[in-house]
């Protein structure tokens, strides 16, 4: 099965090294495939790599795919992560 | 080295590598040579190989990746290495970077190192061509990323710390050192760190500092000189390393580290306490400063934040202007480097002189009454709103004050206003995160300033008073001229006149007043500004201990007598003598009994 959502980066920084760490490490906690991209440039939601070369600055949008076990619950807690400014105050 | 100095080297054979002086403190012990320029192999590899050069290359990202873990365990909560260093982990662990390394072995049959280093060359690159300049330094992080597996790889077990494990303590010798490899550092396993380039603000020499471990960065030929287990003698006071130091070098030695640790001890045991008088009055003393890297210095003092950052810097020595995402990063990492406590950030205090490199300004005849300062900003409003800009978007970073300089007329002030406002909202159709409010305030250094105090005051946030060119201007002396320095005193009272003024005008529009000068580094002076009424005093850093000291032994009531007396007295020397006959015996007895 699949899930999508799309989520605009709201945190100041946008998705700067610590941000990816934290999206990656969460992603990475869901046995399901995930993929993020932005402007059609997608990357492995696993791979930090990949995620800091989408280079998501604040105002961007993000559409996460999820295919597998768990997928729903993945796109769920990846949105609420960048819709809370990854931790970060602003 | 001079020849005086050889002369001077205990046995005449000692040899000394000149640096900077990165940390204080000195240090003796066997040299930790961290030697990270190894050669990168490249060969070809056989297809029945293929599967074990794959295989090697993931045994190299399991050590380094748990090498680097453990690194970050070992910092966690305590620095914001920590996280660097997490997000290390992810990357030496990324799939990304497998795939591409593994591609590379498989199809170009490229060894392991090979193939690791154009995977990590390439994706630097793209890194590094991002808009965002945090994205683009990130491309650093990759490079350091893949040469620690590469380390890995040449089968040396400890990638980030070869120092930890087993090994005595010693004296770290590196080319520079990484965030990841400082963020391993304690004063337990480092005695001292050498490096070949660095300068006093970069980051080791900064961490080196707040970590208190003496350091000599910028020495040149380091790596050439000094062997592994080498005892070397490393004097972060001087900024010089001594090879193998003699039996006098390392007495003398001896000696001055523990006068240097006596001093220390008793300024630690000042540092985090408030500075109060006699009477138990609070006077928060903050920190001028010029680099960035002077704001950790500070708070060492016991600053209570920067009253006064000078940008100057940014401008001079260059031939092109500093954009506004370059001055956002430096002005926001001596927010964070401060945090909670506030800083002043005052605009460029520079004449038209400073900067033929990168704008064409006539020069005038006579600097100091020329276009600069606030008078180039309006004249060059390009220049000023991009240093305006990035100011407002560091505001988002701590508690920020902005400050203009050489104020001179109402109209001035009202023109920066406009100015700020227009950077502000320049700043919020870019999307940028600012503070809700930032202050705008004034240094009061011209004497019209000073005099028209209360007109400026109800419409500025704060004033400051600038004693150097208060003094300069109000009394006509040239600030560089040793034959006219005898006139140049903040004690005239013609200057104590004028910042009289400016606390009374403070105090009737309910504005808070400094002093930012040389006149609050002097301890007879701040207990005269603390008479007259003043509570915040912003001084070099390295005055601040002296300061403390100097107001602990006065009350305030005895303050504002001396003040009132100071007004009869009609001389600079009157003045001066009267505050040391009052309170300099006292000064002078707590001094010795420190």
């Amino acid at each position: 099965m699949t899930s999508k959502g799309t989520y605009q980066v709201k945190n100041k920084l946008g998705l700067h090294a610590r941000a990816a760490t934290k999206l990656v490490q969460l992603a990475s906690k869901f046995p399901c495939e995930i993929v993020v991209s932005r402007e059609g440039q997608a990357a492995n939601a696993k791979s930090v790599m990949g995620v800091l070369l989408l280079c998501g600055s604040k105002g961007t949008y993000l559409d996460i795919e999820a295919t597998g076990e768990r997928s729903d619950e993945a796109i769920k807690a990846l949105g609420e992560l960048i819709d809370g400014r990854f931790g970060e105050p602003e | 080295m001079t020849d005086e100095e050889g002369a001077r080297g205990a046995e005449g054979r000692d040899t000394v590598l000149e640096g900077i002086a990165g940390s204080p403190g000195l240090a003796l012990g066997p040299a930790i040579v961290l030697d990270r320029r190894t050669g990168v192999v490249r060969r070809h590899v056989g297809n029945h190989q293929i599967e074990d050069e794959v295989e090697r290359f993931h045994r190299a990202v399991e050590l380094t990746a748990k090498s680097l873990g453990e690194a970050a365990e070992r910092t966690r909560g305590s620095r914001a290495e920590s996280s660097i260093l997490e997000a290390y982990v992810l990357m030496v662990m990324d799939e990304t970077l497998h795939d591409e390394v593994e591609r590379r072995v498989r199809i170009d049959r490229l060894c392991a190192e090979w193939a690791l280093t154009v995977a990590t060359d390439e994706i630097a690159e793209k890194l590094s061509q991002a808009e965002d300049s945090y994205l683009a330094e990130r491309s650093h992080d990759i490079q350091f990323v893949g040469q620690s597996i590469l380390r890995a790889l040449a089968g040396r077990a400890e990638p980030v710390s070869p120092f930890i494990g087993g090994r005595e303590p010693g004296v770290l010798v590196a080319r520079d050192l990484s965030p990841a490899e400082t963020a391993t550092l304690t004063k337990q396993n480092v005695l001292a760190i050498v490096t070949e380039v660095g300068t006093r603000t970069s980051h080791t020499a900064i961490l080196a500092r707040a970590l208190e471990i003496p350091a000599v960065v910028g020495a040149a030929g380091a790596l050439a000189h000094i062997g592994d287990g080498d005892v070397v003698l490393v004097d972060g006071l001087r900024g010089r390393v001594t090879l193998a130091p003699g039996v006098e070098a390392r007495a003398n030695a001896q000696l001055r580290a523990e006068k240097y640790r006596d001093a220390q001890k008793a300024r630690l045991l000042l540092r985090d306490r408030p500075v109060l008088t006699r009477c138990g009055q609070a006077i928060s003393l903050k920190g001028n400063i010029e680099l960035p890297g002077e704001a950790v210095l500070a708070l060492d003092q016991g600053a209570q934040g920067i009253g006064l950052y000078r940008t100057e810097f940014l401008y001079v020595n260059r031939k092109d202007l500093p954009s506004e995402d370059e001055q956002y990063e430096t002005y926001r990492r001596v927010l964070e480097a401060v945090m909670p406590l506030p800083v002043t950030l005052r605009t460029f205090d520079i004449g038209g002189d400073k900067f033929v490199s990168s704008m064409q300004v006539p020069g005038d005849m006579n600097p100091a009454l020329g276009l600069r300062a606030v008078r180039l900003g309006l004249a060059r409003r390009d220049l000023f709103l991009t240093q305006l800009r990035a100011m407002v978007r560091a505001s988002a970073h701590g508690p920020l004050r902005i400050m203009i300089p050489m104020i001179a007329s109402v109209g001035e002030l009202r023109e920066v206003k406009l100015l700020l406002d227009r950077a502000i909202q320049e700043v919020d159709a870019a999307g940028h995160p600012r503070a809700p409010h930032v202050p705008l305030g004034i240094m009061v250094e011209v004497p019209s300033a000073a005099i028209l105090a209360d007109r400026l005051a109800p419409e500025t946030a704060f004033m400051s008073i600038g004693t150097n060119d208060l003094v300069q201007y109000a009394l006509a002396v040239d600030r560089s001229s040793p034959e006219l320095a005898y006139l140049a005193s903040f004690f005239d009272p013609a200057i104590l006149r004028l910042i009289r003024g400016v606390i009374e005008a403070g105090a009737k529009y309910d504005r808070p007043v400094f002093v930012c000068g040389a006149m609050a580094s002097d301890p007879l002076a701040a207990v005269l500004l603390v008479g007259m009424g003043l509570r915040e005093l912003s001084l070099e850093a390295s005055s601040i201990p002296d300061v403390r000291a100097g107001l602990a032994c006065v009350t305030v009531a005895e303050a504002e007598i001396a003040a009132e007396r100071a007004k009869d007295c009609s001389t600079a020397s009157e003045i001066e003598g009267l505050l040391r006959e009052t309170f300099g015996a006292r000064m002078a007895a707590s001094a010795e009994s420190e």
